[in-house]
């Protein structure tokens, strides 16, 4: 997260989640790399979901509003807390990348879903969740 | 203007093992002990490159880096097409020796990461008298959970797969340029090899009921960065508590390709170690001429 002196931990509610969308949408790296990438995927900060839409790299809609008729390809979730150390600028060891925070060593995070449809998105993906640690701090 | 050039020189040996010629590419630079480095799953010897740049490295150590055989530039046997690759403890362990006995080194110093630090324990414990020392980077007894399907599969990407599931091993911060560099070199591993090589990793390597048995009769030094998932300084120093002659050095703010994803913060780590090994060999030239009386 972008800020002065300590840092301050994230909402994870709708304001930043659409700040992050705002980041995303602006990164140039991820119209290239991203072009292939359009599927739903599903993010859990604890109790706060949301089904994250993608299209060829964008983000087109969150979702914070749940039902069977939201469907998604594969989740990622894990306590805030874990998602509070992954979005830091340095983020302490075993939380700052998806497969380190979901190694079954430490379980700080479950994946469900299509594994399929996450693996052929990684490279993706990864980089999309990283741009999180960029979203501004609100004043 | 001359172009910078680094001392780098690299060349072609063919190393014999079970009845064929293996056609190996390896670098070096440097003279003084060997000093063999062993490449991590999935890539190859280009991780090894600052060490062999380094001066304060390669005015003690003729510094080598290989190809393991389907890596970098050394090319699988013949028939490589038809068969699924996998990496076993016993050939990685004896082709390791072939290949310093092609090069004619004598009893060099191994310094292995990842896959290459866990099979320093197999090396240790059945060919300790062909080496002086091991140094044996981000390696434990048994590290599970990385034999992945979707790592080789037709489906998926391999190349953006293998290096994207490996970058959360680096710790932030490295540079991202090196950091950058090590995906880079992931994304070129051969199909099925990076998956291959995580055979012996997580399933064929479990050294857990063979630690007590290494003789401790050549120091092993286990060197393990902190944002290591895969193999934890945890996990090694449990591995470490049961080999004898071993020393453990845990290294902050670093992950589990220390020696090209950080050069410098590793280099802090590795130089002691490094004279301890040239200090060691010094030792019986001192004892020689206190007998002598000079």
């Amino acid at each position: 997260m972008i800020g002065r002196g300590k840092e301050i931990m994230p909402e994870f509610d709708s304001e930043w989640m659409n700040a992050w969308q705002d980041v995303v949408n602006g990164d140039p790296t991820m119209a290239h790399i991203g072009r292939n990438f359009t599927t739903n995927f599903l993010l859990g900060f604890g109790d706060m979901e949301y089904v994250v839409s993608v299209r060829e790299g964008r983000i087109e809609r969150i979702n914070d509003h749940l039902n069977p008729d939201v469907t998604w390809a594969f989740g990622l979730r894990g306590a805030r807390e874990s998602w509070e150390k992954f979005v830091q600028r340095i983020p302490p060891p075993f939380f700052n990348d998806i497969f380190a925070m979901a190694s079954p060593l430490h379980g700080h995070l479950h994946i469900d879903g299509d594994a399929k449809v996450l693996w052929q998105n990684v490279r993706a993906l990864t980089w999309m969740l990283a741009r999180m640690r960029e979203v501004p701090v609100a004043a | 203007m001359t172009a910078r050039q680094e001392p780098i020189k690299g060349g072609y040996v063919y190393v014999p093992y079970e009845g064929y010629e293996y056609r190996i590419f390896y670098e070096e630079a440097g003279e003084g002990i060997p000093l063999v480095c062993l490449h991590t799953a999935g890539t190859d010897s280009r991780e090894w490159r600052h060490q062999l740049c380094d001066r304060d490295i390669n005015e003690n150590f003729r510094v080598i880096a290989f190809d393991m055989p389907w890596h970098g530039k050394s090319i699988p046997p013949v028939g490589f097409e038809k068969e699924e690759y996998r990496l076993t403890s016993k050939f990685y362990s004896e082709f390791v020796v072939a290949f310093c006995d092609a090069l004619g080194l004598d009893r060099p110093v191994i310094m292995g990461s990842s896959m290459g630090g866990n099979i320093c324990l197999h090396l240790a414990l059945n060919f300790e008298k062909k080496f002086r020392a091991l140094i044996a980077v981000e390696a434990c007894d048994h590290s599970p959970g990385w034999h992945i399907s979707w790592l080789a599969h037709p489906h998926v990407h391999g190349g953006e797969a293998c290096a994207t599931s490996v970058f959360g091993l680096m710790a932030p911060q490295s540079p991202d340029e090196y950091r950058w560099e090590t995906w880079w070199y992931y994304s070129q591993g051969g199909p099925g090899i990076f998956k291959g090589d995580l055979y012996f990793y997580s399933v064929d390597h479990d050294f857990r009921e063979l630690n007590e048995k290494i003789s401790g009769n050549i120091p092993i030094y286990f060197m393990t960065g902190v944002y290591d998932f895969a193999c934890t300084p945890e996990m090694t120093e449990k591995t470490a508590e049961k080999v004898k002659g071993s020393e453990t050095i845990i290294m902050e703010g670093i992950g589990h390709f220390p020696m090209c994803e950080n050069p410098e913060t590793y280099k802090e780590y590795l130089m002691p170690v490094l004279e301890k090994i040239t200090a060691a060999e010094r030792e019986p030239v001192r004892a020689g001429a206190e007998a002598s009386g000079t």
